[in-house]
């Protein structure tokens, strides 16, 4: 293979999806959950965001961060901070944050009206 | 045997993220050198690929005629990722030799489970020896599916003889709960087979064998 090539040859288009300002919920539970994980500290964020990959070709990304390299859109929501990656903003516009208390399987989940399906374990959509 | 000239696609992958974002979208490991396949939800094939890991980049080289769904499905996953995608089909030509042959630094050689992968640039073309019904009878002899004939968009991995690509442990990727749930209950289907001839719906016919994608017989 002639490397040499690769600057000559046609890029192939990354589709860049066009950047939609998020509106997102958080619900009860979730809000009561947040509560206690951040406690009075505000100064960090919730950032909510989109990976590629699991069983259904997304998958949610949720850290508590104090800052973030990415480019994000930053929300309040309830007293929350939370930042959402430009990059995958078209999927997470009307989202729920939501939490399941639930021996197995529980936790955080995102009720998310853009995804047409998602797997078992709900961490996963497409 | 000797040399048969494939028709492929080269892609270059550049960026940190590389590996691990083609690993995430395939069903085996990709952490270097390696087949892999990308699958649809489903568990359908969208192709089956070489990845040839150049050290800062990586190559992947699958069969053209279904590159543009390949592209679909991984261009519109770039989302954070340190990704740029390069095709460098036309600048290349790809060769399948069932033998390890003597080639110049320019070329690149790699053994995969079909044969020795050769990706050679246009100035450095080969000179194919192998007829189409040399590489089939080839290909009926070792079992190894192909794209067009085993390898399509209608079948999935485990039904088309590979399943050795699809890694037990790796975790998620698209298709792989339908894959997981066939293997663990022992319902795949189907399975590709070498029968002697005269076989019905052959998917590749070989002097006296040949190959067939048939239901498999419950145990």
């Amino acid at each position: 293979m002639d490397c040499n090539t690769c600057d000559t040859a046609p890029a192939v288009v990354i589709n860049k999806p066009e950047v939609v300002q998020v509106a997102l919920t958080i619900s009860d539970k979730a809000k009561e959950m947040l509560e206690s994980a951040f406690g009075d500290d505000r100064s960090h964020a919730l950032l909510v965001g989109v990976l590629s990959g699991g069983c259904s070709g997304y998958m949610y990304d949720l850290q508590i961060v104090e800052s973030t390299d990415q480019d994000c859109q930053e929300l309040k929501v309830d007293g929350f901070r939370v930042l959402v990656p430009n990059a995958s903003s078209h999927l997470l516009d009307g989202i729920e944050i939501d939490y399941v208390d639930r021996l197995m399987g529980g936790g955080f989940k995102i009720n998310n009206p853009n995804a047409s399906s998602s797997c078992g374990c709900g961490e996963s959509f497409a | 045997m000797g040399i048969y000239k494939l028709d492929s696609y080269v892609l270059i992958i550049r960026g940190k993220d590389r590996l691990s974002f083609i690993d995430g979208l395939s069903t085996n490991k990709v952490d270097g050198n390696c087949s892999t396949v990308f699958t649809t939800t489903a568990a359908k094939i969208i192709d089956l690929v070489e990845v040839i890991d150049m050290g800062d980049f990586i190559a992947i080289v699958g069969h053209q005629p279904y590159k543009d769904n390949l592209i679909q499905h991984i261009s519109k996953r770039v989302l954070n990722q340190d990704i740029s995608i390069v095709d460098v089909s036309a600048n290349n030509s790809v060769y399948l030799s069932t033998n390890d042959v003597v080639v110049s630094d320019k070329v690149t050689k790699r053994k995969t489970w079909r044969g020795w992968l050769l990706v050679a640039p246009n100035s450095d073309a080969m000179t194919p020896d192998m007829s189409e019904d040399e590489f089939s009878e080839y290909r009926v002899e070792n079992m190894i599916p192909h794209q067009g004939h085993e390898i399509t968009p209608s079948v999935h991995p485990l039904a088309c003889g590979l399943g050795n690509l699809v890694h037990e442990a790796k975790g998620c990727y698209i298709g792989q709960e339908i894959l997981a749930r066939m293997r663990s209950r022992g319902r795949q289907g189907k399975e590709l087979v070498r029968l002697p001839n005269p076989v019905d719906d052959a998917t590749t016919t070989g002097k006296t064998h040949s190959l067939a994608i048939v239901r498999k017989k419950s145990k």
